[in-house]
């Protein structure tokens, strides 16, 4: 599904001459229903490397491959409907839309394609996940009267109410308190049994990124399996 | 959910910022649709003022000083097929019973009911039904005459002699009629009270009499000067139907000639109403019978041979041959006598006879001449055909029983008639001494008027009927001043084409369009930015970033239509403020609200088109982001980037060049004073202006750039910040310097009219009143004659100059006129007279032309009907809309077409309004346009008002009306600085929502760095030092943009502050003022919003980071 072959990324610095690089030869797939996670201190390019695989941003060198489709070869447009179709984003920050209703924050994404936002399952859909995370009563309520942990509930649900083939969450808990943090992990970890989602969590948190599956460490730029202690 | 819901929740929750942006396009709308309705509106009232002042008149034929046959109207609505009104209208002067209220400048108008049936709306109370006599007047004049229907007024009307009046043998008295009738009805505006052929606003002021009254009272019995055409129900008739209907129909009495059988002599006689025939129609008149003796009769002084002499006699001058007294060979040197005068000065065949005659010149001069002749023959007194009716109705002369009741127009000395010349006077009235060759007569005697006095037709050779029909057959009715002029086109075409106010509107309230416009930018760019995050969020979701722009655009364009639509209400608000000022300016018209739905729509349409693209520009660069540095708030929070610094020397690099610009462009352009120099200096202001704002832009970058260097002060630490936003730190200074740049540059424009006033070189002209009369002053009121003749005491006029000027009534070509004036008053000056005294100073001359000779520019030779003219400034480019060298069409007074070329343009001056042509070019082209009606007074100081009241009091009778030229100048001026001051008012509004502007960035500055603040906070700074350190930094973009703008200023006004009536030292006072007020608005704004984003627990903010 996903495949990542040599991926670099190289920033400019002003007075260094060659840049600072962040990600050097990153090559790993990932299969559909897969998930791991992603550790690394802090500014070791994790969030790059989510936001490359995103369609975000784009690599300096190597490839990568959703559905043995280039991301390279796509232009913005393409890649915006990528974004939208087949991947969902989890940010540490939910960047709920203040002005709409919990259920309107979870069918924005819906709004690209016009078909699928005026279809009643849609809207369906929306009800019923936002039930299946505890939000049934919270419909209606605006992003600023939910706590934070409702709030990235809120992000996961419209991260996959176009029932994308990748979630990707940079650092979904790293506002929380621990009990919200367990909660979001617990999502996370049902919605990619219960919808087949591949999830690629960053984090620095090792109990989240434990319990999602296989763990990656992004140490000076290279990814590699992180041995169990 | 939908995208539109998302839209409007969007526009519920950001409703604050909404509500600035919907404000700054509400203003915006206003005062641009506002701008366009007052363009409308005076349009429109200009449009309304013609079907008021015409009625259903499509066309007008105007011969002024000459006379027709009131039934031509009759003949001509019967050949037409179209209502036609016969007028005889006068000039005169109206006061009330007890003389306390006056007005000098009135038109006496002798209509009938089918005059009011033109004009007067339907459903109108018809006062002119059984009107036999009284006057009516209309509304404005009644008002300044605070009369009423049953009041008595004293009425004085010129009175059209029988010949001009500057002719020749016409006695200069009995100038005028006077009667005291009562007011009979007050015309309303839909009773067609006002009634007019010109092309102006401002309503005139009429007195209205019954036709035939007016007739009688003044000779002019069956007499008319105007006839109105309607165009019937298809309104089509054109002026050339119409002059061929007047062709057709025309008789010969309509050209003031008459045909009459002299029984005794046996000969058909052709005369004029007007005494001398006009050179146009003598010539086919003699060609019109065989044996036709053109004759030429004149009164002269002396008749002289050998010393012995006899005065005061007529000579004829004939035809030679045929039935003529003058023999074919008779050469133009010979002369023949009766016997009667060889008998009394003992003359005999091939005697010299030495002629003594008058010639009147300009102003009534009377000038002798003497021609010698040699005895051809002595004619017996009973030779047929030398008889009194020789002499023509000369009035003064003709009807006076003995000589020394004699009034001829030319001093008569009565001790030298003796006897015998009574005698001769009771025998042989006016029967001719003399005979002369008509040639001789006419090098003698013609005149503008005419060569010949009296046409004979043998009879038996031709009938009256013949030569009546052969002459209107060759003669073309316009050469005797008979045809039609389009006058509602002419009137609809001033209106169209009278310079759009809502452009003029426009440029006023430019600066603060464009403030509304950066306002509306601004705001809008602040709500979206602090909305990057979700726009990012919106693009990282699969938004694509057209998408994005697009849902903001709309959410903005909605902001904007509600905006526009209490924009547009707005406007209607501003639109009467607007319309009052211009009537203020433009005493005594009327401007009527007029709001056309497309203009509001435009307007509102437009304003949020120029909002949108606001709001479009700043989008653009806000959604080109990603959505990685929008998510991550790295667009608020980013500093300089590397490469800037070399990018700020770009902004040095156009300033160099800009300024290199200004330098050059004023000596480009050379040292002469002329308006290209102050259009040179004021783009060379505007480059100074682009220079400095590109420096400052660049310095911004270059401070920006300069991070490396610590920066150890608070001061340095708000400049350094100022660098942090430098789009909205230019847009501040360059909003600030713009406005001050427009507002104090425009602002030195304004004219101090009194200053200097006294100078020669000055509006003035040196002149320190100004006279207007209703009828023609005869007489050189500078000579000692001229002031006996018009009862003027010599003491008093001691010392007092007066420039007489002649004057062809047309439109007002001044800045009191919305209309664009067609064809201008003219008048009539010598370039000599204005030339040795330097009055008036020239803004520009044509090519090659000095300016201290200007004035002979009006003899020069243009071409073939082409006459030199000289207007004000302000007549020539904004009431006409017309340049140096540009051509106006004008009519003579005998149909023939000539153009006014413009050679000249003075300085703003009292002569605003008119055109000045050569007075000899004048009197050849209007010659019935008798005397002199505008004075220009040039008298001392200390015994101005004694002056003027001592003018005023014994030229009453010609109503002559006498004013300050200062006051005169300063009212020309007022408009111009009214429009100056409009324009400073609204330029200050602009500035005001420049500082409000400014305000909002400090804001909106501290509110992004209310965490940096805090931050600072918690290092130790307390309040106060925080508060100095964003004052330096935004006082400091303050007082860049002040400075920009006010270097630039003083450079674009550099010209304008040298000339004379410039902004005095109150008006750099004002000035300096204006400029602290901005500066001082300025600092109130920084310090509400300082204290606004710096109120509230700062450490808060650290904390929640």
């Amino acid at each position: 599904m996903l495949e990542l072959v040599d991926v670099a990324k190289n920033y400019e610095s002003p007075g260094a001459k060659e840049g600072l690089c962040v990600l050097k030869d990153i090559t790993f797939k990932l299969e559909e229903g897969e998930s791991i996670a992603v550790v690394g201190p802090s500014g070791s390019g994790k969030s790059t490397l989510l936001n490359i695989i995103g369609g975000l941003d784009r690599p300096s060198a190597g490839r990568v491959l959703f559905e043995d489709r280039d991301l390279a070869e796509m232009d913005d447009a393409e890649l915006a409907h990528l974004r939208n179709q087949d991947i969902g984003f989890v940010f540490q920050l939910h960047h709920l839309l203040a002005q709409c209703t919990v259920l309107e924050n979870v069918l924005v994404p819906t709004l690209v394609d016009k078909d699928r936002a005026s279809k009643k399952d849609v809207y369906q859909r929306a009800v019923d996940m936002l039930g299946r995370v505890g939000l049934s009563e919270h419909l209606l309520h605006r992003p600023g009267e939910l706590s934070g942990g409702q709030r990235q509930r809120v992000a996961v649900v419209r991260a996959l109410i176009n029932r994308p083939g990748l979630l990707l969450a940079d650092e979904p808990t790293g506002s929380l308190d621990e009990d919200s943090s367990q909660n979001i992990a617990d999502l996370l970890v049902e919605l990619n049994r219960s919808e087949q989602v591949a999830l690629i969590v960053v984090t620095h948190s090792l109990s989240l990124a434990e319990r999602i599956g296989p763990v990656l460490e992004l140490r000076e730029g290279m990814l590699t399996e992180r041995s169990r202690a | 959910m939908t995208l539109w819901r998302l839209i409007k929740r969007s526009l519920g929750f950001y409703w604050r910022t909404n509500l600035g942006v919907l404000l700054a396009v509400a203003v915006s709308t206003a005062v641009l649709t506002g701008a366009l309705v007052v363009g409308d509106s005076v349009r429109h009232s200009l449009m309304k003022m013609v079907d008021a002042r015409l009625g259903a008149t499509q066309l007008a034929l105007v011969s002024q000083n000459r006379f027709f046959q009131a039934d031509l109207a009759d003949e001509l609505s019967d050949e037409l097929k179209t209502p036609a009104a016969p007028v005889l209208q006068l000039r005169g002067l109206i006061a009330n019973s007890d003389d306390t209220a006056l007005a000098n400048k009135v038109e006496v108008i002798g209509v009938d009911e089918r005059f009011f049936e033109i004009g007067a709306q339907p459903g109108v109370e018809p006062f002119w039904r059984d009107w036999r006599e009284g006057v009516v007047l209309n509304e404005p004049l009644a008002e300044r005459l605070r009369v009423g229907p049953g009041d008595e007024v004293k009425l004085r009307i010129e009175k059209p002699g029988l010949m001009p009046r500057e002719v020749p043998l016409t006695p200069d008295s009995d100038l005028s009629f006077f009667s005291r009738p009562i007011v009979r009805a007050v015309a309303r505006e839909s009773q067609f009270g006002r009634f007019s052929l010109q092309a102006n606003q401002v309503a005139p002021l009429n007195v209205f009499v019954p036709i035939r009254w007016l007739q009688e009272n003044l000779d002019q019995t069956g007499q008319a000067n105007v006839i109105l055409l309607t165009g019937g129900k298809t309104g089509e008739l054109t002026a050339d139907r119409a002059n061929t209907a007047v062709r057709k129909r025309w008789r010969l009495a309509d050209s003031g000639l008459e045909i009459r059988e002299l029984t005794d002599q046996g000969v058909l006689e052709m005369r004029s109403r007007r005494i001398f025939i006009d050179r146009v129609l003598s010539g086919p008149a003699i060609k019109a019978g065989d044996g036709a003796v053109g004759i030429l009769t004149y009164f002269v002084n002396e008749l002289c041979v050998a010393g012995k002499t006899t005065p005061y006699s007529t000579v004829a001058a004939m035809t030679p041959g045929g039935k003529s007294l003058v023999p074919a060979e008779m050469q133009d040197n010979e002369i023949l006598i009766t016997q009667w005068l060889a008998d009394d000065l003992g003359a005999k065949v091939g005697d010299t006879l030495e002629l003594t005659y008058s010639v009147v010149g300009p102003m009534r001069k009377l000038e002798d001449r003497k021609n010698g002749f040699e005895v051809r023959a002595i004619l017996d007194m009973n030779t047929p055909g030398l008889d009194r009716e020789l002499m023509p109705e000369f009035p003064g002369l003709a009807d006076v029983n003995n000589c020394r009741d004699w009034e001829p127009g030319i001093a008569v000395d009565l001790d030298k008639i003796q006897d015998e010349d009574e005698a001769y006077w009771d025998g042989y009235r006016g029967t001719p001494k003399a005979i002369v060759t008509l040639e001789a007569g006419r090098r003698m005697w013609a005149n503008r008027y005419g060569d010949a006095t009296a046409v004979r037709y043998p009879k038996g050779g031709v009938s009256a009927e013949t030569v009546a029909a052969k002459l209107l057959g060759e003669i073309d009715p316009a050469t005797v001043g008979l045809f039609f002029q389009p006058v509602r086109q002419r009137g609809t075409k001033a209106g169209g084409e009278s310079a759009y106010f809502g452009w003029l509107f426009l440029g006023l309230s430019f600066f603060l369009i464009v403030a509304a416009v950066v306002l509306t930018g601004l705001l809008f760019v602040f709500g979206v930015e602090g909305r990057s995050e979700q726009v990012g969020m919106l693009l990282a979701l699969g938004f694509s970033p057209g998408l994005v722009r697009r849902l903001l655009l709309v959410e903005g364009g909605l902001v904007a239509l509600f905006g526009s639509i209490a924009g547009t209400a707005a406007a209607l608000l501003y639109t009467k403020i607007m319309i009052l000022v211009l009537s203020a300016v433009t005493t005594g018209s009327t401007t009527y609200f007029h709001a056309k739905p497309l203009t509001l729509i435009a307007g509102a349409f437009s304003a949020v088109v120029i909002s949108l693209f606001a709001i479009w520009l700043t989008l653009r660069r806000q959604v080109s982001r990603t959505a990685r540095e929008l998510l991550a708030g790295v667009a608020q929070r980013q500093f300089v980037a590397a490469g800037l610094l070399s990018r700020g020397r770009v902004g040095l690099v156009v300033a160099a060049l800009a300024t290199a610009g200004a330098l050059i462009l004023p000596l480009l352009v050379g040292s002469e004073k002329s308006g290209a120099m102050a259009g040179a200096f004021f783009g060379a202001g505007a480059l100074l202006l682009t220079a400095a704002i590109a420096f400052t832009g660049s310095l911004l970058k270059i401070i920006a750039g300069s991070w490396k260097r610590p920066m150890l002060s608070l001061a340095g630490l708000g400049l350094r910040n100022s660098t942090r936003r430098r789009g909205r730190s230019l847009a501040v200074v360059a909003l600030l310097a713009c406005g001050v740049f427009l507002v104090v540059a425009v602002g030195a424009f304004r004219h101090d009219p009194l200053e200097h006033a006294e100078k020669r070189d000055s509006g003035t002209g040196g002149f320190t009143l100004f006279g207007e009369s209703a009828i023609g002053i005869l007489h050189d009121l500078n000579s000692d004659e001229g002031r006996r003749k018009m009862l003027l005491d010599p003491n008093m006029l001691d010392g007092v100059e007066i420039v007489q000027l002649r004057v062809r009534d047309g439109d007002d070509a001044s800045c009191f006129n919305l209309n664009r004036a067609q064809t201008p008053r003219l008048l009539g000056v010598r370039s000599a007279e204005m030339l040795s005294r330097g009055s008036f100073s020239f803004a520009a001359t044509k090519v090659g032309a000095e300016a201290e000779t200007a004035w002979d520019m009006l003899n020069d030779c243009e071409g073939e009907d082409i006459i030199p003219a000289v207007g004000d400034n302000a007549t020539i480019t904004w009431a006409l809309g017309k340049s140096l060298g540009d051509d106006i069409e004008y009519s003579g007074e005998k149909g023939r077409k000539f153009k006014v070329r413009l050679v000249g343009m003075l300085e703003n001056s009292i002569l605003q309004g008119s055109l000045l042509i050569a007075e000899e070019q004048f009197v050849k082209r209007f010659p019935s346009e008798d005397g002199y009606r505008m004075l220009l007074i040039d008298a001392p100081q200390e015994k101005v008002d004694a002056v003027a009241a001592h003018l005023s009091e014994r030229l009453t009778d010609f109503g002559l009306a006498v004013s300050s030229a200062k006051q005169r100048l300063a009212a020309f001026s007022q408009v111009e600085n009214t429009y100056v001051s409009i324009f400073q008012i609204l330029g200050g509004l602009g500035l005001v929502l420049g500082s409000i502007g400014l305000g909002l960035v400090v804001l909106r500055n501290m509110l992004e760095r209310r965490n940096e603040l805090a931050m600072l906070r918690a290092v130790g700074f307390n309040k106060a030092a925080l508060k100095r350190m964003v004052f330096y930094e935004h006082s400091g973009l303050m007082l860049a943009g002040l400075a920009c703008g006010v270097i630039a200023a003083l450079t674009a006004v550099a010209p304008a502050l040298k000339a004379p009536g410039a902004a005095s030292h109150g008006g750099y006072l004002s000035l300096a003022l204006t400029v602290a007020a901005i500066a001082l608005s300025g600092v109130l704004w920084i310090w509400i919003a300082t204290t606004a984003a710096l109120s509230g627990k700062m450490l808060d903010a650290l904390r929640s980071e």
